[in-house]
């Protein structure tokens, strides 16, 4: 993880950055940068912001009532939370994969094909192909090439993120956001996503939230800790987790938290 | 281009879902603004002297000089009508005979208008039905029936297809002794009949006179009131008791699923169906009385409505915090004393609701008591006769009113008064349990 | 407190009666449905042992006072069933677009709101509807005729139409909550899953909640066919009561004649009809209602058991 080091660029950036549920202010003035093709992970104990920032960035949040945001969010030099942005282009361009597995109940196929169906005017082959992409990007493909018609609720729970997984690759995106993908799944399951993870890096930008410190050191190049709302340090990975340099990123990673 | 399409798409779908929750609003509003509006009517109107006579008449009621000081004044005031009637009789036949035969039936026309208007005539016997010793009591009515004597209703079939015309008919009687009534009714109708307005709360209460004509809706609302809480005494302890069973004692297991789908398919049984069950149970049957009765009545609805009040008992007990059980148990109380010191009074708003609910329901229902409790004669049941005696009530004699009573378009004010008074009932039982839900929802979140 | 022999079997006596009590009891509401199908079943057989069943489902000739009376009641089933499925279609696009709109579109608290006028709905006596039809809608269909494409002239107001609009509204209610139930339970998650992948408010509903909560909608509209096919008093006032099939079938503007009517008004004179011909002949009309009635009840029961399994399974 050398090229962490360097100054890469940017890719979606949050410049004095605020969310607030109706008064209460769940993410207080961030200023976090993501760079662009590398993993960053955002850390930090529970109820402290995490979701609430992740779910910023492709404005999920739009869909809670009384949730309104203060300052820039800026993915690829545009602010998020512009007038003219269309959450529905957004989205795709931002892809994100939940924490519990939530596959329709359609047919695997059809849950792969679901988002490139709504963008483009795929022919059945190039769909065809798209899914099998996505599938194989996922590291599903050799599992569920022969029951491509099933039912997706059949799949166990591991399968089922991964789907989720090859399901918002298949639109495409620039970016996934991942909202503690692994805390579901048993520690099987969970390997088997973080090599995915590994494999991701490079092609895209991936911000990941976990509340697993060993699984933001195995893959992540950056670290973000978040504290009550605050972003306390963000700092390189192997940074972060060596050399703290705030008191209460140093407590929470050694547990000594209270 | 793609993306617009599928914004359009969506707007329209957001719009068709407005669309819908505002149809429903308004279909809600189209069917109770003017049931309660009209429905109003009944209590609150312009009633003319007649309205005050009859009900010196009938009922006994308003100050007896003041009515015969007023009808003193209004039969000055009616004296030119009378008069001219009687110069044109006379006149009649003195006519030559093709204008006779032109005037005659209009005159008899306006004759009767005018005893439809003022009552009959002074001098002439009473007639023996209620309705016909009074004129028109209510001024709306009152106009109406003045506009039938100045104006005779045809058809007009000229054009193409046919067309309700209105032909004045003063102008047929110009120059004859009758001419002078038509101004008269159109510039003096007021002094005739001396319009005011007039509360009759009592509407609820009084019985009513000569088929509805008179009077108000008492024997109606008592029948109503007799069924629903006759209803609700059978329902209510049966659906209490099936409810701590299935709550508190039950196990699952065969006979358990077969008891609730059992109450599920009552749920679903016409009401119509419950009361040819009530004709053919309780009455031919079990012979509760000796024809249709309120004890039937209210027999048939308590079975219709008993669903409804196990499950929203069984919901309420459902609700009732474990640790009150446990609380109460880990006392030593047993199971019975638990239930009937701890789960009960907790759940009691929640049944409270079902029940109310329920009640609004029983008031309401029309089929189930047709063949087993409602009769259209609109005659008080004394509180000792419910075991054998049929009775009125609101619902099946709104029915009877509006489509089987001889002058249906005459007592429309008696038929929205009682729509509306039903409607009120019913909504103000469902109003009473809103507010008993809500109570309960904030005593649990405290 | 230790307690002799004789005090603990007493009290476990008094235990036992006790629940056999409320077992009798519970038994007796919850067999009450039993009861209800055996005695109309006991009056509806003389007049299949009498009659058969061929006259009384093929035959549109329904003369009951003739002599010899005939009962071909295909008609009235065809009005029944006319009137029903035209009240499920008026009622079933505003009923699942109200109820999207409740638990996708609208605020939470415009949607409490809005759940009183869906029980007010619900709560006005079917008389009153009934009376509603007949004193405003009627009136108004006839009238609006002239202002229809093709000046079409509405003989009468009462007609087949009226009776399914205003079913319709009355099945409203039941549709629109069981549906939006149902479009609850389809939960979160699924929807966020949607709008991640850049999906539209319309796109997810129609592609993901409705698929996911179909089989719930599914009963929810049964249970307004319910409704509506069971619905007496309206139909009654409002149908017209003329024992035809309309020409074309589909011309609601004509009267029609139903089960439930047909059963309210002929029984009329119930006590001096009990065990005629015409009296058991109601009765056979009543147990084809409850026959239909349990049909639709037992499919939408075992709708919803599938939906809490297929979503639980999820
Ligand atoms: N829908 C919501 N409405 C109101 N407050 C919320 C909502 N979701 C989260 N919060 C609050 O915002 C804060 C941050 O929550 P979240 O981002 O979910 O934390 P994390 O994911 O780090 O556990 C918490 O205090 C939580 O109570
Ligand atoms: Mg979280």
């Amino acid at each position: 993880m050398e090229d962490a080091k360097q100054k890469t660029k940017t890719h979606a950036e949050a410049k004095g950055f605020s969310v607030f549920y109706r008064q209460c202010e769940a993410v207080k003035r961030v200023d976090l940068a993501i760079p662009f093709g590398l993993v960053t992970a955002i850390i930090g104990p529970s109820g402290c912001g995490k979701s609430t920032f992740l779910r910023a960035i492709n404005r999920m949040n739009d869909l809670i009532p009384g949730c309104h945001t203060d300052g820039e969010l800026l993915f690829d030099g545009q602010n998020v939370y512009g007038g003219d942005v269309d959450t529905a282009v957004l989205r795709r361009r931002i892809g994100m994969v939940f924490q519990k597995p939530n596959p329709f109940p359609k047919s695997i196929y059809d849950n792969v094909a679901y988002g490139p169906r709504l963008h483009g005017n795929l022919s059945k082959a190039e769909l065809d192909e798209r899914v099998e992409e996505s599938l194989v990007g996922a590291a599903l493909w050799e599992e569920v090439k022969d029951r491509l018609n099933k039912n997706a609720l059949g799949l166990s729970g591991g399968q089922a993120q991964r789907l989720c997984l090859a399901r918002a690759l298949a639109v495409r995106p620039e970016m996934l956001l991942m909202d503690e993908p692994t805390s579901a799944l048993d520690p099987k399951a969970t390997a088997r996503i973080e090599e995915l993870i590994i494999q991701l890096r490079g092609r895209y930008t991936i911000a990941v939230v976990t509340h697993n410190m060993q699984q933001a050191a195995r893959v992540s190049d950056m670290t973000a800790f978040f504290y009550e709302g605050n972003l306390v340090e963000f700092a390189a990975t192997d940074d972060l987790f060596t050399k703290p340099r705030e008191k209460q990123t140093e407590n929470y990673i050694t547990g000594r938290f209270g | 281009m793609r993306m617009l399409t599928r914004k359009i798409l969506d707007r329209a779908f957001t719009a068709g879902g407005y669309l819908a929750v505002a149809l429903m609003t308004l279909f809600l509003l189209w069917v109770l603004v003017p049931i309660f509006v009209k429905g109003a009517g009944a209590y609150v109107f312009v009633g003319t002297v007649e309205y005050r006579r009859m009900m010196l008449g009938e009922f006994g009621r308003g100050n007896e000089q003041r009515v015969a000081a007023e009808w003193a004044e209004v039969q000055r005031a009616r004296e030119p009508v009378y008069e001219a009637i009687a110069a044109f009789e006379r006149e009649l036949p003195a006519l030559p005979v093709a204008r006779r035969k032109e005037l005659k039936p209009a005159f008899q026309a306006v004759r009767e208008g005018v005893a439809v208007l003022l009552g009959p005539a002074p001098g002439k016997p009473l007639p023996a039905l209620t309705r016909m010793i009074y004129g028109q009591t209510r001024w709306r009515q009152a106009q109406d029936k003045a506009a039938n004597i100045l104006f005779e209703e045809t058809w007009d079939y000229s054009g193409n297809g046919s067309q309700k015309v209105h032909v004045p008919r003063q102008p047929l009687f110009e120059g004859t002794a009758l001419a002078p009534v038509f101004p008269l009714l159109r510039k003096e109708l007021r002094s005739l009949l001396r319009p005011r307005l007039t509360f009759y709360p009592r509407f609820l209460t009084d019985p009513s006179i000569d088929a509805h004509f008179f009077g108000g809706i008492g024997p109606e609302v008592l029948g109503t009131v007799y069924l629903a809480l006759g209803a609700m005494l059978i329902a209510v302890p049966l659906g209490i008791v099936a409810a701590v069973y299935f709550q508190e004692y039950a196990r699952e297991g065969p006979v358990l699923t077969f008891l609730r789908s059992c109450v599920n398919t009552l749920a679903g049984v016409p009401s119509v169906v419950f009361g040819l069950f009530g004709l053919a149970f309780f009455i031919n049957t079990l012979h509760v009385s000796p024809g249709k009765s309120v004890l039937a009545g209210a027999l048939t609805l308590a079975l219709l409505v008993l669903p409804t009040v196990i499950r929203s008992s069984e919901e309420a007990i459902a609700a009732v915090p474990r640790a009150y059980k446990e609380g109460a148990l880990a006392l030593g109380a047993g199971q019975w004393r638990t239930v009937l010191t701890v789960i009960l009074p907790a759940a009691l708003p929640g049944i409270l609701t079902g029940i109310v609910i329920s009640m609004g329901r029983a008031a309401g229902e029309t089929a189930p008591v047709v063949f087993t409790a409602a009769v259209s004669v609109g005659k008080w049941v004394t509180p000792s006769e419910v075991l054998s005696q049929p009775t009125p009530a609101l619902s099946w004699n709104l029915y009877n009113l509006c489509t089987e009573h001889e002058a249906v378009e005459e007592i429309r004010h008696v038929q929205y008064g009682m729509a509306a008074t039903l409607v009120l009932i019913v909504l103000a039982l469902n109003l009473a349990a809103i507010l008993i839900r809500a109570r309960v929802a904030k005593r649990l979140k405290v | 407190m230790i307690l002799s022999s004789g005090e603990q079997t007493r009290r476990k006596l008094l235990s036992l009666a006790g629940r056999s009590f409320l077992f009798a009891v519970t038994s007796a509401a919850a067999l009450a449905v039993l009861a209800i199908i055996f005695f109309i079943a006991r009056d509806a057989l003389p007049f299949f042992r009498a009659s058969g069943v061929g006259e009384f489902f093929f035959s549109k000739a329904w003369y009951p006072a003739h002599e010899p009376p005939q009962f071909g009641a295909a008609a009235i089933f065809a009005g029944s069933f006319l009137v029903t499925g035209a009240a499920v279609v008026l009622a079933v696009p505003p009923g699942i677009f109200a109820a999207l709109c409740m638990s996708d579109i609208l605020p939470f608290k415009v949607s409490q709101v809005l759940k009183p006028v869906i029980e007010m709905l619900a709560a006005i006596p079917s008389v009153v509807y009934g009376f509603f039809a007949l004193t405003v809608v009627a009136p108004f269909l006839q009238d609006s005729g002239r202002w229809l494409p093709g000046n079409i002239e509405i003989v009468s107001g009462v007609n087949a139409l009226t009776a399914s609009v205003i079913l319709g509204v009355m099945a409203l209610p039941t549709i629109v909550s069981v549906s939006e139930d149902a479009l609850q339970a389809a939960g979160r998650e699924l929807r966020e899953g949607s709008y991640a992948l850049g999906a539209t408010r319309a796109e997810t509903l129609v592609n993901v909640v409705i698929p996911a909560s179909m089989s719930g909608i599914c009963s929810a509209v049964l249970l307004g066919i319910m409704r509506a096919l069971g619905e007496t008093m309206v139909v009654w006032m409002a149908s017209g009561n003329a024992a035809q099939i309309p020409k074309p079938w589909y011309n609601l503007l004509q009267p029609v004649r139903t089960l439930t009517a047909t059963i309210a008004g002929d029984m009329g004179e119930a006590d001096q009809m009990t065990g005629s011909a015409h009296y058991h002949v109601l009765f056979a009309m009543g147990f084809c209602l409850l026959l239909f009635s349990f049909v639709c009840n037992l499919a939408g029961e075992w709708m919803v058991a599938r939906q809490r399994k297929r979503l639980r399974g999820g």
